[in-house]
This record gives C-alpha cells, structure tokens and sequence, in this order.
C-alpha cells in the first residue's frame, strides 16, 4: 500500500451564483492508495458529489468550478489539464459509476454500443472486438447471456442489472481508480449487496482503488477499508472503518452512527436522529460548522472554526473537543 | 408491426368518414351556393330551378352526400357546376405544385433550424442565440401576406432580382432553374414561419437532454464533446421533434393558403380559396379528402420514425406507438 494513486489537497470547489461563490467542497484534503477503497460519507449537500465531479473534472459541465487546490492523480495535477487531456484520461485510468442506473445509460443505443464505446476510444478497437470484448465484459460483471444482454437496450434491464453494464463500462479499461457515487443508493436491498459483493471481488482481481461515495454508513462498513465524514463541505473526521467505527470522535460521526438502526441500540427504543438540518451553502454558520446541532457546541465552537487534529496515525478529526485535550496542535 | 398497420387503416377509413360527414355538412350550412353564382340578367326563375335539378342541388343535403359518397367509392371526384370538368383534372396538379413548395420550405427551414437549434444549446445566451430569438418573434410576429408584399417589392419590383409571382415563367415550364427563382420568395416566408418554432424546439429539447444523467456517462467514459453532442444527445433530442414534425405535417399541404395566394402559386392552397367563393362543392370536398389523408400519413409516419428513434417505443404493442 505504497502507492499514493490520488492525493487531493486544499481543494475547495463550488458554484458561482448571485451571493458569490458557494463553497460546496471547502478545503478538502484526501489521499487513495493502490487497492484501497476510501468511503467518502456524508448527508446529502456534504459535497461529496461536487468533490468526485471535480475529480473527473466534470464539474465544469455541471456549471461548478474548481477555485482552489491541487488534484494529483499518480503525480500529475488534473486540475490544470485541458478537457481534451481529461478525456484521455477519464474512463480509460479513473472511471465512474453513478447513482441511478436506468438514467445512467443512454435509452437510444444497446448495452454492447454502450461498452463498445469505451474501447473503441481508449484501446482502439474496432467495433467487432469492442463487441466481443463486451460481450466478455458483461459476463465478467455477472450478466446471465451476454451474448443476448449485449444487444438489447437499457430499458429492457432491471436497475440491478443496468449497474452491472455500468460498471461494465467503468472496468472496460482497466482503470487505477473507480469512482462510485452512492453506486447502490437506487437499487433494492438485497441487489445492493450484490453489487458491493461484485465491486470488491473485481476490485482485488484488477487491483484498482476506489473512492466509494455513499451516505449509508452501513455501506461504508461493509467495503471501506478507511472512511473520510464530509459535513457542509469539510472533511470532519477521517480514518481507518476501525477509528471510525469502535472510536467516532466527531461528535457528527457519533451521531450518523447512532442514527443506524440496531446500531448499540435496543429494539423498541426510538431512532437516534441528529437534530436540524444540514446548512445551506451561503449561509454556513460562524464558527465550527456543525455547532447549532452539536450537543456539545461551546461559546468557542460558535466563535472560531476547529483546525484538523491527528488523533492517531490514520485517524483525524476537526473539533474543538479534542483540540482542546492535545493542546493547540493544528495540521 | 402488420397487425398495427391493419388497426392504423380502419382508424384512417373511420376518420376520414368523419371528416367528409362534417365538411360536407358544413359546406352546405354556409350561406349562398352554387346556382348564385350562375344567376345572370335575363334568366328565368324556370330555367334557374331546371339547372338547379339537373345539377341536384335541389335534393336534401344528405340525399346530396349519399350520392356524392356513392360516386366517391366508384372513384369519381365529381365534376364541377361551372364548366363540368372533371375534379380530378383540376385538382391533382396543384397537389403537386403544393408538395413542391411546401417540401422545399420544410427542407430549408429543418436544414436551418436544426444545426442553428443545436448550436445555440451548447452556447446558451450567446450572441446567436439572442438572435435566433428575434428571428424566432419576427417569424411568429409577422403576417406571412405582408411579409411576401414586402419581399415582392424589394426584390421583384425594386431590384428586379426574381421573379413576382406564379411557379414558372411563361414558356420555361420544366426548367429546375426557373422553378428555383420562383421558389425563393414562398420559400423565404413560409420558412421564417417554421424556423421561429424549430429553432427553439430544437434547441429546448437539446438542453434538456443535455443535462441528462447518460450525458454525464458518456462524458466520464471520455468521449468527446462533439460526439457527446451530435452523437449522445442528438438522437434523444429528435425524438420530441419528430413528433411535432407529424403534428406539423398536415400544415404541409393545406396551411399555405395565404402565401399561395400572394405569389400566384398554383397549389392546393390557392385553388380551395378561388373555390371556395365558387360554392364548386365537390373540388372543396375532394381538397379536404386529400388533405385528411395527408394528415392522417403525417401521423402514422411520425409513429413509425418515433418508433425508429426510440428503441423504448414499440409499434403495435398495447399502448406503444399512438399518441
């Protein structure tokens, strides 16, 4: 675990709009290394999403901007890459899987035109082994006849099913990086497993890293090997699935894991839930960002924003709570 | 895909029933007639009520439709009061003439709007696209009889550059050439009309596919922009313009009364005008037949293109393919 694939640092991107821009991703630091899978978690409007489009540089189309900070990807910085560079890049060496499946693949063209693209781009293949290659592709990702499957059209699949031949696409190049933005958030329990089942067991077969973005901390159990908590915009704790898991320090952490049901809880008791809602961008509040729902919030988290602190070698975290224990020991 | 066209057919023969029931009725409701046109100094009451018999016009109006049906179905139009031509003889050349300038018009107006539509949505309130909303008010805005006045006198009175009105010139006919000439000022008229809807249609249905989540797909696949565009999105993007080009089709061959009329242009449009104030009954009738069957084409042919652009539409499936 050498190998630093992607190293994000101070990255901060967001939206131009009538208040000035809009922060979504504040200073964001992060790194993957080879083989792993780092668990990006947090509520909806975390910015975890516009940090992942800023990986893959898509944000641009999406109307966002990337303001500040580096994305090194290997060694080399993407945020200075043109978007013809960038298309050398995206879905041969860092792919993507999306949320909802059925709208994630283009109604028009067949499932084989659809992974057959990829290759004809990145390996190029002509069409007739791109299709076979597709064909091969789609039983690799667990599709039952490919040779049928590969011919006919999104529509005609189930949402677990057009997954896989998204994924099928995302694997056709053999990236060193898949980025899965809540891959199973549209998909029914049981399937859900399936695919996390299915992207671990390719991910030790290719020996790729993959930066898995979900808001479900039971998701984030099952395959990260470390766990990076975004809130408002800010990475609020990161460490190992063990740090986060059996020592939440962020008081938020501690929070989304009370929230799981059956989590230290006891059947019958009502479901912990963090009060309030998640800040606007635009309108974040003074301070640490997390304090009006804080249980533990002080006059010092209303006044002054908490700096990170390493709590362990893997673990670090931005409260006031343990800033104060370790002395002012800012990173 | 048979059975649908079988279905498709009866639907057509029930319409097209419909429709000769209620124009037929129509025609008959609205006042004056025929023999009033034929009435002339000198011609005695007498003389008028014989013409009026031998022509049949003096039996019940649904006497008079059973009657004219029964010709339809052995395949007689009918003939006209005044000159007893057969309808046949005047109609199907204009029918042609029609198609000419209104295929003509279409073909600009898609060969222009599309690509124009498409750009803008890549540039959206760039400067093209701001003009494109001018052109699009100044075509719906302006009244296609005055914008053909005014296009006549600059560029045939004024600058003498084409020719003031008809199809051909006299003595040239079957020359593409003259055809040409003679096209320009319908074509430009009729145009701005369809472009000022086209061009936005395109364009709105371009952004909206646009922001599609497969569009993302296709981008974090790293295909290139100009294939996102003319490859990705395009092919979802016509699909809502096929259909409103169905709809639009029957405006194809009868809507173009107006400019026909302007330039002398010997269609369809202009000869249910000249009719209309002749009261000839059977050519009004024979014009709204062929139209209907026209619309009724346009329609079947939008389902069928609908069906070859979208893979999710399936013809003759229980609920797929009609509107």
């Amino acid at each position: 675990m050498a190998e630093k694939v992607l190293e994000i640092r101070g990255l901060t991107a967001g939206f131009i709009s009538d208040k000035g821009l809009l922060k979504a991703a504040d200073n964001i630091s992060l790194e993957i290394m080879r083989g792993e899978t780092l668990c990006v978690v947090g509520e909806s409007g975390s910015g975890k999403s516009v940090t992942s489009l800023a990986i893959m540089r898509l944000l641009d189309y999406a109307g966002g901007l990337i303001v500040d900070g580096e994305i090194l990807f290997k060694g080399e910085d993407l945020t200075t890459k043109s978007q013809e560079e960038m298309g050398k890049i995206r879905g041969n060496k860092i792919a993507m899987i999306f949320q909802d499946p059925m709208s994630a693949l283009n109604p028009v063209f067949t499932v084989g035109d659809q992974i057959a693209e990829t290759l004809m781009i990145h390996q190029g293949m002509d069409r007739k082994q791109a299709m076979e290659e597709a064909i091969k592709l789609l039983g690799h990702v667990g599709i039952p006849a490919p040779e049928i499957r590969v011919k006919q059209y999104p529509h005609e699949l189930s949402g677990g099913m057009c997954q896989r031949v998204v994924i099928a696409i995302a694997l056709a190049c053999k990236p060193d990086l898949l980025i899965a933005d809540e891959p199973t958030t549209a998909l029914d329990v049981t399937v859900q497993a399936q695919i996390l089942d299915l992207l671990k067991s390719l991910q030790q077969e290719f020996g790729m890293s993959i930066l898995l973005i979900t808001h479900d901390m039971g998701v984030a159990s099952e395959v990260a090997d470390r766990i990076a908590v975004m809130y408002a915009g800010t990475i609020v704790e990161e460490g190992t699935v063990f740090d986060i898991f059996d020592h939440p320090s962020h008081p938020y952490t501690q929070g989304l894991l009370e929230s799981i049901p059956g989590y230290e809880t006891t059947r019958g008791s009502e479901l912990y839930t963090i009060k309030g809602t998640i800040p606007r961008l635009g309108e974040l509040p003074s301070g640490c960002r997390f304090h009006p729902r804080c249980p533990h919030a002080t006059d010092k988290c209303r006044a002054m924003e908490p700096g990170s602190i390493q709590l362990s070698d893997t673990h670090r975290t931005a409260c006031w709570l343990y800033q104060e224990e370790a002395g002012v020991k800012k990173s | 895909m048979g059975e649908y066209l079988i279905r498709r057919t009866i639907q057509a023969i029930v319409t097209l029933f419909l429709v000769t029931v209620f124009t037929f009725a129509l025609i008959h409701l609205a006042p004056g007639g025929p023999t009033q046109v034929m009435i002339a100094p000198g011609v005695s009451p007498e003389a008028f009520e014989v013409q009026k018999r031998n022509l049949g016009l003096d039996q019940p109006v649904h006497i008079q439709y059973l009657q004219w049906m029964g010709r339809l179905l052995q395949g007689d139009l009918g003939t006209t009061f005044k000159n007893n031509l057969p309808v046949g003889d005047i109609l199907w050349p204009t029918v042609g003439n029609t198609l000419v300038l209104m295929i003509a018009a279409w073909l600009v107006t898609l060969i222009i709007a599309l690509p124009w539509g498409i750009y803008n949505s890549t540039k959206v309130y760039g400067i093209s696209d701001q003009f494109a909303s001018i052109v699009s008010y100044l075509g719906f805005a302006m009244p296609t009889f005055w914008f053909g006045i005014i296009l006549q006198q600059i560029f045939a009175m004024n600058l003498k550059w084409l020719p003031l009105s008809d199809m051909w010139t006299y003595g040239k006919q079957g020359d593409i050439g003259d055809l040409v000439m003679h096209l320009i000022m319908p074509v430009t008229v009729l145009s701005l009309g369809f472009l000022a809807s086209y061009v936005k249609y395109s364009r709105a249905s371009m952004l909206e596919v646009l922001d599609q989540d497969y569009i993302r797909t296709a981008r974090a696949k790293g295909v290139k922009e100009s294939r996102v565009v003319f490859r990705h999105a395009l092919r979802n993007a016509l699909i809502p313009i096929v259909t409103i080009l169905g709809l639009d089709l029957p405006i194809l061959v009868s809507g173009a009364a107006l400019t026909e009329s302007v330039f002398n242009w010997p269609g369809m449009g202009r000869l249910f005008v000249s009719m209309a104030n002749a009261r000839e009954y059977s050519v009004l009738m024979a014009i709204v037949l062929v139209t209907s069957v026209f619309v009724i084409l346009g329609n079947l042919l939008a389902d069928i293109l609908y069906a070859v652009v979208d893979p999710r539409v399936q013809l003759g499936r229980k609920g797929g393919g009609s509107k």
